[in-house]
């Protein structure tokens, strides 16, 4: 019964009609192509784009330095040291990502406890030199700083499956 | 057959003096002892015979516990008098130190006769200071008639006892926690074995026994165990002590027969308080469960029948509760006291008992879920049997038996956030 | 033997064992809390519970003895259950702090809690809190995550020898707590961290420092005393950032001191050497290997060309590895001189001729643990061989009898038999009592008592201490103890100095036949003289002699880790070398156990291991067999043969007891322990957890007779040396001494450490 099929459809070009109507239908079809940069597609709040160090809301940086991120990271690319602040707490002394080697898993995301390293929206940042894209604690807390708003609604919109 | 054993000369004016003692027949057994060198197999035969079973709330049979006692070991040994009485609804050896110390002392002297002991010690519990100081005179009025001391009634044996009080801790009623507390330390109970028997206080052997077993060795020894035996009925010997409180008329200590039924108690007690009618009674102290009234009208006052009717007689503290009690809020005080009272030694206890309290405290105060009955069950549940000593048990007990039989209050309470008995 | 059957499988046991000890021995996990092998069994975490078949309750494995027959399911659905119950009670009221909990990674907590644990908690009450104690500069605490499993507080009742630790409070409201808001001061309290089995109790140095999972971790030998106890260095990036015990039953067991242990603080002290420097015009500029090494040979040679062979000598610290001190020799050696020696605190070396091999401990380190009898001649035991001082706690408490003569009484936390305090002065003279005993006369006193406990027993030893090696009378000491241990039958033995007090002796690293030894050199230094890791104010007996006479010589070579204000003030060249950390080598403990070990971490800056730099030294003097290429290739040549047959307490000829005079105040100096070598001395939080040792003490009749009173500032003086201490009270010091600790800046101005000493008011 197949042979009948493959012996018809080989001559009478159903598969080449069958293409034809995909491409028909989509000329005629609303145009899906967006004006980037002016334009932008809609993004999931789990886009996992450049990465943040956030704030608690009194300015208290979130990050403990428990280095579970960094001992996550598949690609070796998140760097911690760590020490006592005068107050007691734990706190990083230097917290370096460096992006040419994060393979943007999520997963220093996923294991940090207190949402203090997140992925945020952020995709088409770009450095001028290598160096650039070596991501220290402050670049990173000035990245979470800025898109705070961004972050918490991110963060607040997938809490639930958390 | 009442106040047969123990409470017999409390008719008498300062019961408690040397003098009034002796007018009863007091000191009769010792100085039978000491004539007569009844041999210690003899004695402890005797108190075999006459079924008595621990008063403290285990119901260990004393005649058993005291062969296990190493006597021909070479070197110190003790008999130590269990007077922490610390659970909530127990007040008899409190009684018993306050009216007729004599007897007890005199049953310590048999005692240490008997188990071959050095000394013996009195542990009294610290919130009842009237009694220590009770007793360390009739220490002293026993020393002075050379009846205790150096060369007892010209025997040549020496035996001296020495008043010890405690400073409150329940926990110190256990017997390894007391031997602990006597030698300075911190009262927390030592893992068994090494049972007291073979390694007690100071590292010698020990027998503890309970203030009103103490006392009533004297009855046996002078009139036979058959006769201690003949009080009570089978496996359940003498008279026992009876702390009834709560929702009585005239609440106090009965002492009556093993196997009085438990509705003759009632009445002696002068019934429920009037115009309410029995709701439940908890028929050995607070760590035993609870027992709904049309049970428990039907039992007799003995360790045999509490127990089929799954609680215990415990140290014969029979708490009384007519309808007006709200369950929840009388666990709520009980988990309390267990909570306060944990030594702290061992998890489950340590945390779990603070972990009841809070749960139920919770549902007392309209703040309970529909889970927590299940909670509590199952906390209970996991402390149970996996303490160093029954303090855990204890704690556990009574929130079973509670659940088992009141769940429907406690369900209610979760539920409409409101008591089922006051309606607040 | 009993046979029992666990979880199925059958097992033979020895009698009186645990269950938990058999299910160790049988490779089946029971998990467990409160027990530890070293202590005495609590009871009391209730996770080791398990089902044996019989008993109607679940018993805890740790505390039930086998009995034949017995079948054990460790893992039925019981035993499971309750192991869950007790671990969700556990967890109830402990804080889920792991992230910043420095245990997290090496919890036991939280180790178990992922095979026993639940995702969530069914707990929705307030959990516990529990204010922090300050314990001390060593010890960390966060007490909210006690489990109160009472690990510290046995360990302190029962291997510390002092209860520093206890348990206060009733139920959920105990908690764990030193006395009375005491510090800890016990010199094995490190051990507590290890001890605990959650983040209550952590390393206070290495607080925060990183993660134990990041941690390179490299087997070694603790340097700072002479046991040898195994230790594992654990390090990060280049930094040595903790010590922690290495189990070894027959040396340390599981145990290390807090000098072992913290001292690798000092490792990175701010003045560590790393570049080569060079004195020129009494300026020190730094230079680098080829320019400072070329000066030094250059100037070698040519005081050797001037003065001859003899005026050129070497000294060393016992704390330098057997490569090192053998090179060390070789160098010597091979340039004509014999002046070299490592015993920098020893002033009496009279003995050296009779000496017939490394003095040593006289016995394996296990042995101790099981004398019956033990006369101690001149030691600060705790202080120096805290380990050795544990084990004899645990022969004591076994009914051994310890003795002890000394000039100083702290407390041993042991039960003395019999103790003899006298002054230094007098501890031959009762030494000799001892002896005049044991050979049947009667003495009346202290004396009487010692021989008759050395008359018991069958396992006896008598043991000289660091005090005794120091001593000015130290050969009539050996003599006397050697001729006491020979009448009761005992072994006589050496607590060796330091760690490597006995790899000295068999590297060679002493004067043979007619050289300098260190008291010689350190009295009129040889015009060309190199220190190996010596630091003069600390490391010698008398250290204001020692620094004239280094400043009197013509040129100092220091092999040093440090730039130590004193070197700089005495020497000409300073070549920074490795210390124990950065180096491979070989220590020979007291016990004669040869024991080598890698480097942790690669040299700071420009420091080299010194057995490269003493080979290199050899190559440009031009010297024969520098040729090494590893520092195993010199272990095997410093060490031919066995190690046994070299080691000998035994003198040959004996010395007669010689009459003393002394001055009015005899100095006790024992070395501080937290000063006793160059690591050490830098290690800061060590520093501020004894920083009050710096006192002269003295008992409260020379105090009154002097006109003092505790706690006022006062000079002591020891001949043109003197320095400003507070005055303490002492009243277990004999009369007529003054007890001034070695080894600190605060008295390195002073002389010898038995000398004759002047009091006044500053």
């Amino acid at each position: 019964m197949d042979r009948i099929k493959d012996f018809f459809s080989t001559f009478l070009l159903i598969e080449l009609l069958k293409g034809m109507a995909v491409t028909g239908r989509y000329m005629f079809a609303r145009k899906i192509t967006i004006q980037f940069p002016e334009e932008r597609t809609p993004m999931s709040p789990r886009f996992r784009g450049l990465h943040a160090l956030r704030r608690y809301p009194n300015g208290e940086e979130r990050c403990i330095a428990c280095k579970l991120c960094e001992t996550i990271c598949p690609a070796l690319a998140i760097n911690i040291e760590l020490a006592q602040r005068d107050d007691g707490s734990r706190r990083t002394t230097r917290y370096d990502i460096d992006l040419t080697k994060c393979i943007f898993c999520g997963f220093c995301e996923e294991s940090c406890p207190v949402d203090a390293i997140v992925e945020t929206r952020i995709f088409d940042y770009h450095g001028e030199s290598r160096g650039d894209l070596l991501y220290t604690k402050d670049k990173l807390l000035a990245v979470g700083d800025k898109n705070e708003e961004q972050i918490a609604k991110d963060k607040a919109a997938d809490a639930r499956y958390r | 057959m009442a106040n047969e054993v123990i409470f017999h000369s409390i008719h008498l004016p300062e019961s408690w003096k040397l003098e009034n003692y002796l007018k009863t027949g007091g000191y009769d057994a010792l100085k039978k002892v000491i004539a007569e060198k009844i041999p210690a197999e003899e004695i402890i035969a005797q108190v075999k015979t006459s079924a008595l079973r621990g008063r403290g709330g285990a119901g260990f049979p004393t005649g058993l516990k005291w062969s296990f006692m190493p006597r021909q070991f070479p070197g110190d040994k003790y008999v130590v008098c269990n007077t922490d009485e610390g659970e909530p609804g127990t007040f008899k050896d409190k009684d018993i130190v306050r009216f007729n110390p004599h007897q007890l002392i005199e049953g310590m002297i048999i005692a240490g006769y008997t188990l071959g002991a050095t000394a013996g010690y009195n542990y009294i519990h610290g919130e009842i200071f009237e009694c220590y100081e009770r007793f360390e005179a009739a220490l002293d009025e026993a020393r002075a008639a050379n009846l205790l001391g150096k060369n007892i009634l010209g025997s040549g044996w020496d035996f001296d006892i020495h008043a010890h009080h405690g400073y409150g801790a329940y926990v110190c009623g256990e017997e390894t926690a007391l031997l602990e507390s006597i030698e300075g330390k911190k009262g927390q109970p030592r893992f068994k074995p090494p049972f007291p028997a073979s390694f007690g206080l100071y590292g010698k052997p020990t027998t503890i026994n309970n203030t009103e077993t103490l006392a009533s060795i004297p009855y046996i020894v002078k009139h036979g165990g058959q006769k201690f035996l003949e009080l009570g009925k089978p496996n359940n010997g003498g008279t026992k002590i009876f702390s009834v409180s709560g929702h009585v008329n005239k609440p106090g200590n009965y002492e009556i027969g093993m196997g009085t039924p438990f509705k003759d108690l009632l009445e002696m007690a002068g019934g429920v308080r009037d115009g309410h009618k029995l709701k439940a009674v908890i028929p050995g102290g607070s760590s035993v469960p609870v027992v709904p009234a049309e049970i428990m009208m039907d039992l007799t006052m003995d360790y045999d029948s509490i127990a089929k009717a799954g609680s215990m007689l415990g140290a014969g503290s029979v708490i009384v509760m007519d309808e007006t009690v709200c369950m929840v809020k009388a666990l709520e005080r009980l988990s309390y006291f267990y909570f306060e009272e944990s030594c702290g030694q061992c998890t489950p206890c340590r945390e779990g008992t603070g972990w009841l309290y809070r749960v139920v405290q919770r549902i007392e105060h309209g703040e309970g879920r529909q889970e927590d009955l299940d909670l509590l069950d199952s906390v209970a549940g996991n402390i149970m049997g996996r303490t160093i000593c029954a303090l855990g048990d204890a704690a556990a007990m009574p929130v079973q038996g509670m659940l088992k039989h009141y769940r429907d209050e406690f369900e209610y309470h979760s539920k409409h956030k409101k008591c089922m008995v006051s309606g607040v | 033997m009993a046979n029992i059957e666990m979880d199925g499988k059958a097992l033979s046991v020895p009698d009186g064992s645990t269950v938990i000890d058999a299910a160790d021995a049988a490779g089946i996990y029971i998990p467990r809390f409160c027990y530890h092998k070293k202590l005495s069994v609590a009871a009391n975490c209730r996770m080791c519970l398990v089902e044996v078949e019989k008993a109607p309750k679940l018993l805890p494995a740790c505390a039930t003895p086998v009995m034949e027959g017995m079948k054990v399911q460790t893992r039925s659905p019981k035993a499971l259950a309750a192991q869950k119950a007790v671990m969700e009670f556990m967890l109830i009221n402990h804080p889920l702090d792991c992230p910043i909990c420095d245990q997290g990674g090496e919890c036991q907590l939280q180790d178990l809690a992922v095979g026993y644990g639940k995702g969530g908690s069914r707990y929705q009450e307030e959990k516990r809190v529990v204010l922090n104690k300050n314990i001390g500069p060593l010890i960390s605490t966060d007490m909210t995550r006690c489990i109160h499993c009472t690990r510290c507080v046995r360990f302190g009742q029962e291997i510390g020898g002092i209860m520093e630790m206890g348990q206060i409070g009733r139920g959920e409201h105990s908690e764990i707590t030193p006395f009375l808001g005491h510090a800890v001061s016990s010199e094995l309290s490190g051990n507590m961290i290890d001890l605990c089995p959650v983040g209550a109790l952590t390393s206070k140095p290495f607080r925060y420092k990183a993660r134990s999972w990041e941690l390179k971790h490299t087997a070694s030998v603790a340097p700072h005393d002479s046991l040898g106890s195994n230790i594992e260095i654990h390090s990060k990036n280049g930094t040595v950032l903790r010590v922690v015990p290495r189990e070894n039953e027959e040396i340390n067991q599981c145990w290390l001191s807090d000098r072992d242990r913290f001292a690798y603080e000092g490792l990175a002290a701010k003045d560590r050497l790393r570049r080569p420097m060079i004195k020129q015009n009494d300026v020190w500029r730094e230079c680098d290997w080829q320019y400072a090494l070329d000066f030094a040979v250059h100037a070698l040679q040519a005081l050797k060309e001037k003065h001859g062979a003899q005026q050129v000598g070497a000294l060393a610290t016992p704390q330098a590895t057997v490569e090192e001190l053998f090179l060390l020799q070789k160098v010597m050696r091979g340039m004509g001189s014999d002046n070299v020696d490592f015993r920098l605190r020893q002033s009496d070396f009279s003995a050296d001729a009779g000496l017939q091999g490394a003095p040593w401990l006289g016995m394996a380190v296990a042995e101790v643990s099981k004398l019956d009898s033990v006369l101690l001649v001149g030691t600060n035991l705790r202080a120096d061989h805290p380990l050795l001082a544990l084990r004899l706690r645990q022969a004591a408490k076994h009914g051994a009898r310890v003795s002890l003569l000394n000039p100083l009484d702290d407390d041993l936390f042991m039960p003395l038999a019999a103790k003899a305090i006298v002054s230094p002065a007098a501890m031959a003279e009762t030494l000799d009592q001892v002896r005049r005993v044991l050979a049947g006369e009667t003495v009346s006193g202290d004396a009487q008592k010692i021989a008759a406990n050395l008359q018991q027993g069958e396992s006896k030893a008598v043991l000289l201490g660091n005090l005794a090696q120091h001593h000015p009378q130290f050969s009539e000491l050996h003599s006397l103890a050697q001729q006491i241990a020979a009448a009761c039958g005992a072994k006589l033995g050496f607590l060796g100095e330091s760690a490597n007090s006995v790899g000295g002796y068999l590297a060679g690293a002493l004067p043979a036949a007619g050289g300098l030894n260190a008291g010689a050199m350190l009295n009129n230094a040889p015009k060309a003289t190199i220190l190996l890791g010596v630091e003069p104010e600390g490391d010698t007996y008398n250290p204001a002699q020692a620094m004239a006479a280094l400043r009197s010589a013509d040129l100092v070579v220091a092999l040093s880790a440090y730039k130590s204000p004193t070197l700089l003030k005495s020497a000409d060249v300073l070549l920074p070398i490795a210390p124990f950390s950065e180096t491979s080598g070989t220590f020979v403990s007291t016990e004669g156990r040869v024991q080598s070990f890698a480097a942790a971490v690669k040299p700071l800056g420009e420091a080299r291991p010194a057995w490269k730099v003493l080979r290199v030294l050899g190559n440009l003097l031009a010297l024969d067999g520098f040729d090494y290429d590893s520092s195993e290739q010199v272990r095997d040549v410093a060490l031919t043969g066995a190690v046994s047959v070299k080691l000998n307490n035994t003198l040959k000829t004996l010395k007669p007891l010689s009459k003393v005079t002394h001055g009015a105040l005899q100095r006790v100096g024992d070395v501080s322990a937290y000063h006793a070598d160059a690591i050490v001395r830098r290690a800061t939080s060590l520093q501020t957890s004894h920083a009050a040792a710096n006192n002269a003490r003295m008992n409260g009749a020379l105090l009154s007779s002097l006109g003092l009173c505790e706690g006022v500032l006062i000079k002591v003086s020891q001949g043109e040396g003197s320095a400003e201490l507070k005055a303490a009270r002492d009243d277990k010091l004999p009369d007529a001494c003054v007890r001034v600790a070695a080894g600190s800046a605060a008295t390195a101005t002073l002389g010898g450490l038995f000398d004759e000493i002047k009091v006044e008011r500053a």
